[in-house]
């Protein structure tokens, strides 16, 4: 046995029954030994999931699913994708000679992470959901990263899982010569759209540079396209979701209705990743339909608390993730206030000109009254807003507490937007004041 | 009055937010009842470069670069007829470097420029890239104030004669260099994303007045309300301890 090892699980054993955990363990772990996680002997089956959104609850319901097939699983579920994140979770499920005791690993991993640990993690498959502009000074150009992961992916033998309707994605499959390559797709839905204004990153065939032409787009560049030049984007998927029924929130794949856990085109591709994976791994599919039914979403993806009126907060990373929420936002009935925390900590991107990349302009409703501006860059969503004719309803708050006392006291339905270094912080002052409230009903 | 806006390859050079700049220049033009025109031209579209007032083309990956670079240099002789012709010049970063005389990247792949400046930019290993937000002290048609911004380029920029500013925090055109972009009476390039314009309004109605200048010659521009503007770039100078070192910083409030 090895007394760093031991050191590292202690401090995690420590720091979880105080309700934390993350970084830290993992963080002394690769100090005391830099080489840390390729100690370990990893189990038979070790799933990656990467890609720039839906990383966190594709990975938590690949292990559910796995669960649901009789495996025993280890897996970062809270999110913790870096090198300190995964070094952690491996500690935490060893035994004392690096040993992981659950049948099979699963792990959500941070695309340059990816690049960085995929021969350390030596995965049996690897699913990648979508490519999109992310927090672009961290991991670089969109490029550069599918660039990285066509390098670790070429010589790579496992279960390369692919979202076959994202053009960025599906030129894995290309250079990925020696994997089982299996794609899953959605068909069109009810809410599918013949033209985009987001299809930033899928306008021209990877192959030969001429315009992909599309047959329809599911949001962003997500949908069906094709280069008639080389034929780039014919694929033939090994699992279709067919019939996506918003009103009921149900789709049906291989010739089962499933139900999904958010009725949202992003949460139907995350259960086609699970389905797709499932499969090519010879495990049930059956058992995930209680999987997609029972799955809660984690902290801050349409987590609703109840202020004076309800209030529900959702994480943004990048203008993709930001153009969705704010879909679902104009979509609710009734007048609103929107509260919006701008930081760019490294977690979030020091640059924060992805704002500009996001259509901002869909929140120039006449259902919403006020948008508050908060964080670090506070001054700079209140200018990207004023740019969309929305100067009259700015209100800039820079701390969060006096943020959201305002949404509070304001007494409308409201909702928070939030990038990911304001979110833990913007949670807490939010249950503080439902505690508060509740309270004073009493 | 009117404005017309020539926006090239929108579809291709529009990297970090570039779009803004367009959007800025639009508004700061509504907003004082000038008529303005934006236009786009992608590769093999048809446009009389020379018929705008304002060119403006923007940042793009290494791969969007190689699908214009051929497009641009079609159109070199159409983008002299609008130099001479007046026409006022904003590039960002990838376009920045296409007006010199060449880009060679990390693996010594050279991409020739339409060669109208003397700089030239070459790529660095990825350990030297220019990463992160940035201030510069501008000094552009006899005014001077601070500008911020966020840089993240490869690309080193040499032998530029005339630079937009003087570095005072960031890299600018070189891995920890002094200076920053390059100016000239009619083209303003730069590496400044954020995007530029927005924060740096003083930027904006410069540009304007050189383009309004080729049909109604000298224009005074009504001031427009920029507290936003002025406290976004008032915050990021001071995070960045990079608080005005010119005497008239603030002179547009």
């Amino acid at each position: 046995m090895d007394i760093r090892l031991s050191l590292v699980q202690k401090l995690h054993s420590i720091l979880a029954k105080a309700g934390r955990g993350g970084s830290l363990p993992g963080e002394l772990a690769l100090r005391l030994d830099p080489k840390f996680l390729e100690k370990f002997k990893l189990p038979q089956d070790v799933v990656l999931v990467t890609g720039t959104n839906g990383k966190t609850t594709t990975s938590n319901l690949v292990a559910e699913a796995l669960r649901a097939n009789g495996l025993t699983v280890l897996n970062n579920h809270r999110g913790d994708n870096l090198n300190v994140g995964i070094a952690t979770t491996l500690a935490a499920g060893s035994d004392p000679e690096y040993n992981i005791t659950a049948q099979a690993l699963v792990l959500e991993v941070d695309e340059l992470t990816l690049y960085r640990q995929f021969r350390t993690l030596k995965p049996t498959a690897l699913v990648v959901t979508n490519f999109f502009r992310d927090q672009l000074d961290r991991a670089g150009e969109m490029e550069t990263i599918i660039r990285k992961l066509i390098e670790v992916t070429e010589d790579f033998e496992g279960h390369l899982i692919l979202n076959g309707d994202d053009p960025n994605v599906i030129r894995l499959a290309d250079t990925a010569k020696k994997a089982k390559v299996h794609f899953f797709s959605v068909r069109e839905t009810i809410k599918s759209v013949n033209i985009s204004d987001e299809a930033g990153e899928g306008k021209f065939c990877p192959r030969c540079g001429r315009p992909l032409a599309y047959d329809y787009y599911q949001y962003s560049h997500i949908g069906r396209f094709r280069c008639s030049f080389d034929h780039f984007g014919e694929i033939r998927p090994d699992l279709t979701v067919t019939s996506v029924d918003f009103d009921h929130g149900t789709f049906q794949a291989a010739g089962k209705t499933y139900h999904s856990f958010v009725n949202s085109i992003y949460g139907v591709y995350n259960c086609a990743a699970v389905l797709c994976l499932v499969r090519a791994m010879g495990l049930k599919m059956e058992p995930c339909d209680e999987v997609f039914s029972n799955y809660e979403l984690k902290e801050g993806r349409d987590e609703v608390f109840e202020l004076s009126r309800p209030c529900t907060i959702n994480l943004v990373k990048n203008p993709t993730g930001a153009n969705e929420v704010m879909k679902y936002i104009i979509a609710q009935p009734g007048e609103k206030n929107i509260c919006i925390f701008l930081n760019d900590n490294d977690q979030d991107g020091h640059d924060v000109s992805w704002i500009w990349d996001a259509h901002f302009e869909r929140l120039n409703d006449p259902l919403v009254k006020t948008i508050v501006c908060s964080g670090l860059r506070a001054y700079d969503m209140a200018l990207r807003l004023k740019y969309e004719g929305l100067e009259d309803r700015i209100r800039v708050i820079e701390s969060a507490q006096e943020a959201i006392a305002w949404l509070d006291e304001a007494n409308l339905e409201s909702h928070v937007i939030s990038t990911y270094t304001a979110l833990h912080s913007t949670r807490a002052v939010l249950a503080k004041r439902v505690k508060r409230g509740r309270r004073k009903w009493m | 009055m009117d404005v017309k806006i020539l926006w090239m390859y929108h579809d291709l050079m529009d990297l970090y937010g570039d779009k803004g700049n367009i959007q800025v220049l639009k508004t700061r033009c509504e907003k004082r009842g000038i008529d303005v025109q934006v236009d786009t031209c992608g590769i093999g579209e048809k446009q009389n470069i020379d018929s705008y007032d304002i060119f403006f083309l923007g940042g793009g990956a290494d791969r969007e670069q190689n699908l214009i670079f051929e497009d641009l240099l079609s159109r070199r002789d159409a983008i002299e007829q609008a130099m001479k012709s007046g026409t006022a010049f904003l590039l960002i970063c990838g376009g920045y470097q296409m007006f010199g005389k060449y880009y060679r990247d990390q693996d010594g792949k050279t991409v020739n420029g339409l060669s109208f400046f003397d700089y030239y930019t070459e790529a660095k290993d990825r350990d030297h890239r220019c990463i992160g937000n940035i201030a510069i002290d501008v000094e552009m048609d006899g005014e001077r104030f601070p500008a911020v911004g966020f840089e993240n380029h490869g690309g080193q920029t040499r032998n530029v004669s005339t630079p937009l500013g003087r570095v005072i925090k960031g890299h600018g055109n070189e891995f920890q260099g002094q200076f920053e972009g390059f100016l000239n009476d009619q083209v303003a390039a730069t590496y400044m994303h954020g995007p530029l314009l927005p924060k740096n309004p003083m930027i904006a109605d410069l540009i304007l007045k050189r383009g309004l200048k080729r049909r109604f010659g000298d224009v005074a521009l009504e001031p427009l309300d920029d507290v936003l503007e002025t406290q976004a770039r008032t915050i990021m100078l001071k995070r960045i301890g990079a608080e005005a070192p010119a005497a008239n910083a603030s002179s547009e409030n």
